[in-house]
């Protein structure tokens, strides 16, 4: 016998072009972007010392979101659409 | 977008140990900046909006039948009912609406929750036709983004949907809001908050250890239904669905992401000030979401309660403010890396440098406390606290035509 699969399937998605990768860091801007879940910021901390001292010229710079469990909200996007050329993200805890 | 995976845990462990698990990864955080994507291939298989049908062996319903449905994942462990076609059709009815029409998506899957779909999984809860308008006003709930259903279906958090019917419908399709609203019984409440939970599992795709990472959930995460006590209601006490902008002809449905609830025990006080001395207090404890990050909370009033509440005049409102004002906690009786983790880091403007007597607030604003009078006989009100990244939403239970379905 025929039963109905109780199962969502999600509509057709478009494939996106996304931006080049850089084949180096060195002398690019680099967002670390905050989620607020502690302790990213202490994460985020480190990472930017350690990408300062490995890569030439590397310019790391930190910037939070505003509310934890929310998405970045379009001001930290346009921020970062402008002054970074990379971003590093945390999700989780 | 590249990933770089870090061992868990990372909260609750030594500072040292996670940056040096940093270090660890920091050649692959590099590498992966610097790596060509693989970009996944666009999805365009099939008709999102229409049915499967897969041949099954029903012969033995209750034994391999079942199996079939757990080893494909659609099945929350409880005994299911086959959606068949004649059931499905029937569902469908229900509603009057097309079994191809799409009420929305459901995250974090985004499956398109048609009323055929959701038909199948109202089958499978054990829904009779009749429930079907409520489970397409919850499903609109869902899909809206301001519900943020994504979140309530991948933390950690126990956190799910309840389900809170208000209005003539409730009595219509026997859903409990007196004795036990909240336990077992010969109601609707058990397939319709069932169904929730398949809907979010089959068109969602929170399957539980894989999406749904709830460190522990809670029961409430296989069924989760009331509705509100209205004939119970103080007099001049507004309604849920009143206090968000329906006419009293209109039934609704309200979905609250929340915790199991906790009990709130007075069988002595007399007066509104002594029982919301025990309700705030009861409120005030040091391990919730809402403490750290704006989130509501659900406070569900025994008729009892709420009558000697109201008896000395207060409103809901009042109940918000009071527990705003009073449910609070000094700080010195939190731990110090929270205080200095999540107080002072979340909420700077309240506690940062703020000496540790500074008493500390269940809910950052008094109007996100929601008040529901629900239960029978007796003295015991529970609360729900929230989880945050969801706000309870409203909708109208309402005809093809748009009239009210009650």
């Amino acid at each position: 016998m025929k039963l109905c699969s109780p199962e969502g399937r999600a509509f057709p998605t478009k494939t996106l072009k996304v931006a080049d990768r850089p084949r180096s860091l060195e002398g690019l801007r680099i967002g670390l972007l905050d989620n607020t879940k502690p302790p990213v910021d202490k994460i985020m901390q480190h990472l930017e010392q350690r990408l300062r001292e490995r890569i030439p010229g590397a310019q790391p710079f930190y910037i939070s979101k505003k509310i934890m469990n929310q998405p970045a909200g379009p001001e930290v996007m346009e921020m970062l659409r402008q002054k970074a050329d990379v971003v590093i993200n945390g999700l989780a805890d | 977008m590249a990933v770089t995976l870090l061992q868990h845990p990372l909260g609750g462990t030594a500072l040292d140990s996670v940056l040096a698990k940093i270090d660890l990864a920091l050649d692959e955080i590099v590498a992966r900046l610097t790596t060509p994507l693989d970009v996944a291939a666009a999805n365009s298989a099939g008709d999102a909006t229409r049915s499967e049908w897969i041949e099954m062996d029903v012969s033995d319903e209750w034994g391999s039948l079942q199996s079939e449905f757990v080893a494909r994942g659609w099945s929350d462990g409880l005994l299911m009912a086959p959606p068949t076609a004649a059931r499905v059709a029937a569902m469908v009815a229900g509603c009057g609406l097309p079994p191809e029409q799409v009420i929305g998506e459901l995250a974090p899957r985004l499956g398109v929750a048609t009323v055929e779909r959701i038909a199948t999984n109202a089958v499978m809860a054990g829904c009779r036709p009749e429930h079907m308008p409520v489970l397409i006003a919850a499903v609109q709930i869902m899909a809206d983004p301001a519900f943020f259903l994504k979140n309530i279906q991948a933390t950690t958090h126990p956190v799910t949907p309840l389900l809170i019917v208000s209005g003539p419908l409730a009595k219509t399709l026997n859903v409990n809001s007196g004795s036990g609203a909240f336990g077992p019984g010969p109601w609707s409440n058990g397939a319709l908050g069932r169904a929730i939970r398949l809907l979010m599992l089959n068109i969602g795709g929170g399957r539980p250890g894989e999406i749904d990472k709830a460190t522990l959930g809670h029961p409430g995460k296989y069924t989760y239904c009331i509705a509100e006590n209205e004939a119970a209601l103080p007099a001049g006490w507004p309604t849920l669905r009143a206090e968000r902008g329906f006419a009293p002809e209109v039934s609704t449905v309200t979905m609250f992401g929340g915790e199991a609830p906790h009990n709130i025990n007075d069988h002595e006080s007399t007066t509104a000030g002594g029982m919301l001395t025990t309700i705030t207090g009861s409120i005030a404890q040091i391990g919730q979401n809402s403490i750290e990050c704006v989130a509501e909370m659900l406070l569900v009033l025994s008729p009892e309660h709420a009558a000697t509440i109201a008896g000395d005049g207060f409103t809901k409102d009042d109940v918000r403010r009071a527990i705003y004002d009073d449910a609070r906690v000094p700080m010195h009786r939190f731990a110090q890396k929270n205080i200095e983790r999540r107080l002072w880091r979340l909420l700077p403007q309240r506690y940062r440098d703020r000496p540790l007597d500074t008493m500390v607030v269940m809910v950052q604003r008094p109007e996100d406390v929601i008040v529901v009078v629900a239960g029978g006989e007796g003295k015991h009100s529970m609360y729900l606290p929230g989880y945050g990244a969801t706000r309870a939403l409203t909708r109208p239970v309402l005809r093809p035509d748009g009239s009210p379905w009650n």
